[in-house]
């Protein structure tokens, strides 16, 4: 699913966020970055959601070189990635369903269609009671659900999130990763960048660390 | 016609969430529109007149004393056969005293201190209203100025011209001015719209890595620019038919004695029209401008 090659990215005079980093992500498989701080997490994520381009090195999604992509390919190739970020970024004058149906009423979904997935997936979530509610209103591991539902209302193969458990104590964080679970078990590719090893520990899934930018370790999980 | 759609609710609301700033935007279109649309309803009422007087416009063939009802027949077939005269009329001698007595009343003693009657026989010709603009007046003119018994020619079209060129001067200096206000105005809309946008800052990183097309980021500024260009330049023509209104319920013998009888009137609705679409073309500008700075 994912493959880079000699990958870099470098910010200033001689500061790597990412040097020469190969990895490989397969199809529907669950993988967490993790590493301290500075490590290149974020960075990499940013890559593959094409916030930012690399200096050196490739980056190839399912089989798309990313370096190669026009800007309209660059649009549909985002349509088929889900992301979670540590804020939630939900827009705060906006209901739950509001917010989960934007992500598909700017690519041009029909309205029907988008209410019926927002259904769908605010189900799945366990949060279909709190639609009508302003983000600002629920608790946080709520907005990270809400979040996550939204990262799945346009149906994606890969799904990235950004430290999505960097705000909620332990046992919401663990809850968050049985729904990150659920969902590469119905075959999404799952990529999660974080810190909290004990986390990782618990999921039991393929971890590659970073530090300085370089992968320091590949560690096989033993599943939970 | 989603992207239409979308763009313009989200345009709405961003207006509707504008407060201050949204109306700062609007009266700067509202007052440049008004400006253009001034201007137009003065030069439109003054253009309505100058027709009338073109239509209306005459000349007047003075005749030699010693001319003779020969000559002065051979004149009046020659402006009947032109095809430019829509019409003509002999002034006697005599007749030409009595109208100087009648239209100069105050004058009336000097003229009777006069021995023989001064004034000319004349031939005067009502020009068709084509006439003048397909040249037929002109070679009229200069054929009858050649014709035996003929003394002089008066044609009134000179300061016809000398009005046509000042109402020129007007229109292109009021342009200009409302070109400089209508940019400002573009100016403005584009501060305003962009103050949206940084509020909508989250929401547009999200259209962008959800991978919505630029019609989707970048729509609903420009559709906030046309809404706020539109609403501005109606606001201008409910102000200057609501100043029409009073001015003509006010000084409307005045205004018509000042067009020469010509009811003044509100501009007709394509004017209207065109200036509402001016002032969304302005704001939309303004809109497309700001949303620029979207992606």
């Amino acid at each position: 699913m994912i493959t880079t090659h000699r990958l870099s990215k470098l910010y200033g005079r001689g500061l790597y966020a990412l040097r020469d980093l190969t990895i490989t992500v397969g199809k529907g498989e669950f993988v967490f970055l993790t590493g301290p701080s500075g490590a290149g997490k974020s960075t990499l994520l940013r890559l593959l959601l094409m916030k930012e381009r690399p200096n050196e090195g490739e980056i190839i999604v399912n089989g798309h070189n990313l370096a190669n992509l026009s800007r309209a390919e660059i649009q549909e190739y985002r349509r088929g990635i889900g992301f979670v970020f540590q804020d939630f970024k939900l827009i705060q004058r906006r209901t739950v369903l509001e917010n989960i149906c934007f992500v598909s009423e700017v690519i041009g979904v029909s309205p029907a269609q988008q209410r019926r997935r927002a259904f769908q997936v605010l189900k799945w979530v366990g949060l279909q009671h709190r639609m009508n509610a302003y983000p600002q209103e629920l608790s946080g591991g709520e907005q990270q659900r809400i979040s996550i539902a939204r990262a799945l209302m346009n149906d994606p193969a890969l799904l990235l999130a950004d430290e999505p458990t960097g705000n909620l104590d332990p046992d919401l964080s663990l809850e968050i990763m049985n729904l990150f679970r659920e969902i590469n078990a119905g075959g999404t590719t799952v990529l999660i960048a974080t810190h909290d090893r004990e986390l990782i520990r618990l999921v039991g899934r393929r971890s590659i660390t970073l530090d300085q930018g370089r992968i320091v370790e590949v560690a096989e999980g033993m599943r939970a | 016609m989603r992207a239409i759609d979308y763009a313009f609710r989200q345009g709405w609301a961003s207006l509707r969430r504008g407060g201050g700033s949204t109306l700062f935007a609007v009266v700067a279109i509202a007052l440049a529109m008004s400006v253009l649309g001034g201007l137009l309803l003065v030069t439109w009422n003054v253009e309505r007149l100058l027709a009338r007087w073109t239509t209306s416009a005459e000349f007047s063939v003075y005749l030699r004393d010693d001319a003779t009802s020969e000559q002065r027949g051979v004149i009046e077939a020659f402006v009947d056969q032109s095809g430019a005269a829509a019409g003509r009329e002999y002034v006697s001698k005599e007749q030409a005293l009595v109208r100087f007595r009648t239209e100069f009343a105050e004058l009336a003693s000097t003229a009777a201190g006069i021995g023989d009657n001064p004034f000319p026989a004349s031939i005067e010709v009502r020009m068709q209203s084509t006439a003048e603009k397909d040249g037929r007046a002109d070679a009229l003119l200069k054929k009858v100025a050649t014709l035996p018994g003929v003394a002089d020619i008066r044609y009134d079209r000179a300061w016809l011209a000398k009005v046509g060129a000042g109402l020129d001067a007007l229109r292109r200096a009021g342009g200009v001015l409302a070109l400089m206000m209508a940019l400002a105005a573009a100016v403005t809309v584009a501060a305003v719209v962009r103050l949206g946008l940084h509020a909508r800052r989250e929401e547009i990183e999200i259209m962008q890595l959800v991978g919505a097309s630029l019609a989707f980021i970048r729509g609903p500024f420009v559709a906030e620019g046309l809404l706020q260009g539109g609403i501005g330049a109606a606001g201008a023509v409910l102000l200057l038919w609501g100043g029409f209104a009073v001015a003509s319920a006010s000084w409307g013998p005045q205004l018509a004695s000042a067009l020469e009888g010509v009811d003044p009137q509100f501009l007709p609705a394509r004017f209207c029209a065109l200036l509402v679409a001016g002032g969304m073309l302005v704001g939309g500008a303004g809109g497309f401008a700001a949303s620029r700075h979207a992606v």
